[in-house]
């Protein structure tokens, strides 16, 4: 029963904040922070679904804007997530797209690109042969990629021989003109996307496959660890009024449950968990014990932080 | 008329009453509003007004721990709320005074 009145309250929060997706993100947190908090509230007073008591989550989303002294959004109805080509990200990309063609330099830039076809054409054939090569030994474990002369079945002869008959091949389709277009533009994108991996993979070995990028990233359901404003937190140091550390202090949530810093895998930051009596990590007492690797690749204790109290006394709200 | 209509424009008075009277949280504000007999008070339009008024520095908020359920934000009026609700309430006065006058006995002879 319980679990179906969270699930409720999740499944209407979600339906309500999808309705706020034009919003930045710090003014819909603003205004929505206590939402899951106040429907449920609102499912503990009374039964049923609360689809039947509050309406459409749409119009409660809507209702929501007004009397939050909000516009309604874009072109699209109230309460109504605006669509990819109304979103406030693609009109700004048409806007700019303009702009840069509209300007005398981006101008010749577009005016050059048509200029670069047969370079891309060769470079095409290259990318297809290495990319075949690539796929027969997977290219983020190391030593499946030969560069610059790509190698098919370890012979870097054939994969020479295979890339000359590749060039030949894609400058002849390059220059046949549109045959099937659709296709045409698949391959290239794809081939495209290939060669930027590519260069990432040459450019930056170590970090390979460690590409963090936030406005990718999305949100679904909890998430794990501890984050302050979207940083993970590995670590968490205590004061006392006068600024000397605190050892050994045990952290728990609202719910007594232990509150349990994120722990990545990252070499430079590693955590000792201290054991209890029974031999298990005991994962909330705090500051851990970290070790960073030196420049000479040695563990060194990590250094306490500073932190200077505020100027007291100190008073409670 | 329709009541909603008229609650659009007087919610804000409405909600720093309330809350002027006691602190409470987002649905005690609800239930609060209903009980005096505003029952066609929509519960997103309190939020939102609960939050706009928190964002626009008329209402402080303190979070109490809630031995079951959710932990419950309670909002409180501060200085700036008070002085809103005092205005406020000046203009609604000489508004209903205006409004009465205007209806003189109209309303009577209907009901």
């Amino acid at each position: 029963m319980n679990d179906t009145i969270e699930g409720d309250v999740a499944r209407y929060a979600t339906a309500v904040r999808d309705a706020f997706a034009d919003l930045p993100a710090p003014e819909r947190e603003l205004l929505l922070e206590d939402l899951e908090d106040h429907l449920a509230e609102v499912a503990a007073e009374g039964e049923g679904p609360l689809e039947a008591r509050l309406g459409a989550p749409e119009a409660y989303a809507a209702e929501l804007r007004a009397s939050a002294g909000l516009p309604a959004p874009g072109a699209g109805g109230p309460g109504r997530a605006p669509s990819l080509r109304e979103s406030r990200v693609a009109r700004r990309l048409r806007r700019s797209w303009r702009a840069a063609v509209a300007h005398p330099a981006g101008g010749a830039i577009v005016g050059f690109l048509p200029e670069l076809r047969p370079a891309w054409r060769v470079l095409r054939g290259y990318l297809a042969v290495q990319a075949v090569a690539v796929a027969g030994s997977p290219l983020f474990s190391g030593g499946g990629l030969s560069f610059p002369v790509p190698a098919l079945f370890e012979s870097q002869l054939l994969g020479l021989l295979a890339t000359a008959v590749a060039v030949v091949l894609s400058v002849r389709r390059g220059r046949g003109g549109a045959g099937r277009r659709a296709l045409t533009i698949l391959g290239n994108t794809a081939l495209g996307l290939f060669g930027l991996a590519l260069a990432l993979q040459l450019g930056s070995d170590e970090a390979a496959g460690d590409y963090y990028r936030p406005d990718q990233v999305v949100y679904a359901g909890p998430v794990s660890g501890l984050r302050s404003d979207g940083q993970e937190i590995s670590n968490i140091f205590a004061f006392d009024t006068d600024g000397r550390p605190l050892r050994d202090v045990y952290l728990v949530d609202q719910d007594g449950d232990p509150v349990v810093a994120t722990h990545y895998d990252n070499e430079y930051l590693e955590p000792r968990l201290p054991l209890d009596g029974d031999g298990n990590e005991v994962p909330n007492r705090y500051p851990q014990t970290q070790y960073e690797l030196d420049p000479a690749g040695q563990r060194q204790p990590g250094p306490t932080p500073d932190f200077r109290p505020p100027p007291g006394p100190v008073r409670s709200p | 008329m329709d009541t909603t209509q008229l609650l659009k424009g007087v919610l804000d008075l409405a909600v720093l009453a309330v809350v002027a009277e006691r602190d409470g949280y987002g649905y005690d504000v609800v239930r609060r509003l209903r009980a005096a007999g505003l029952e066609e008070v929509g519960d997103a339009s309190v939020y939102g007004t609960l939050r706009r008024l928190y964002a626009g520095g008329h209402l402080t908020s303190y979070v109490v721990p809630s031995e079951e359920g959710p932990h419950r934000k309670y909002y409180a009026v501060n200085e700036a709320g008070r002085a809103q609700l005092a205005a406020s309430t000046g203009t609604w006065r000489s508004f209903t005074d205006a409004m009465d006058k205007l209806l003189g006995t109209h309303g009577e002879e209907a009901a």
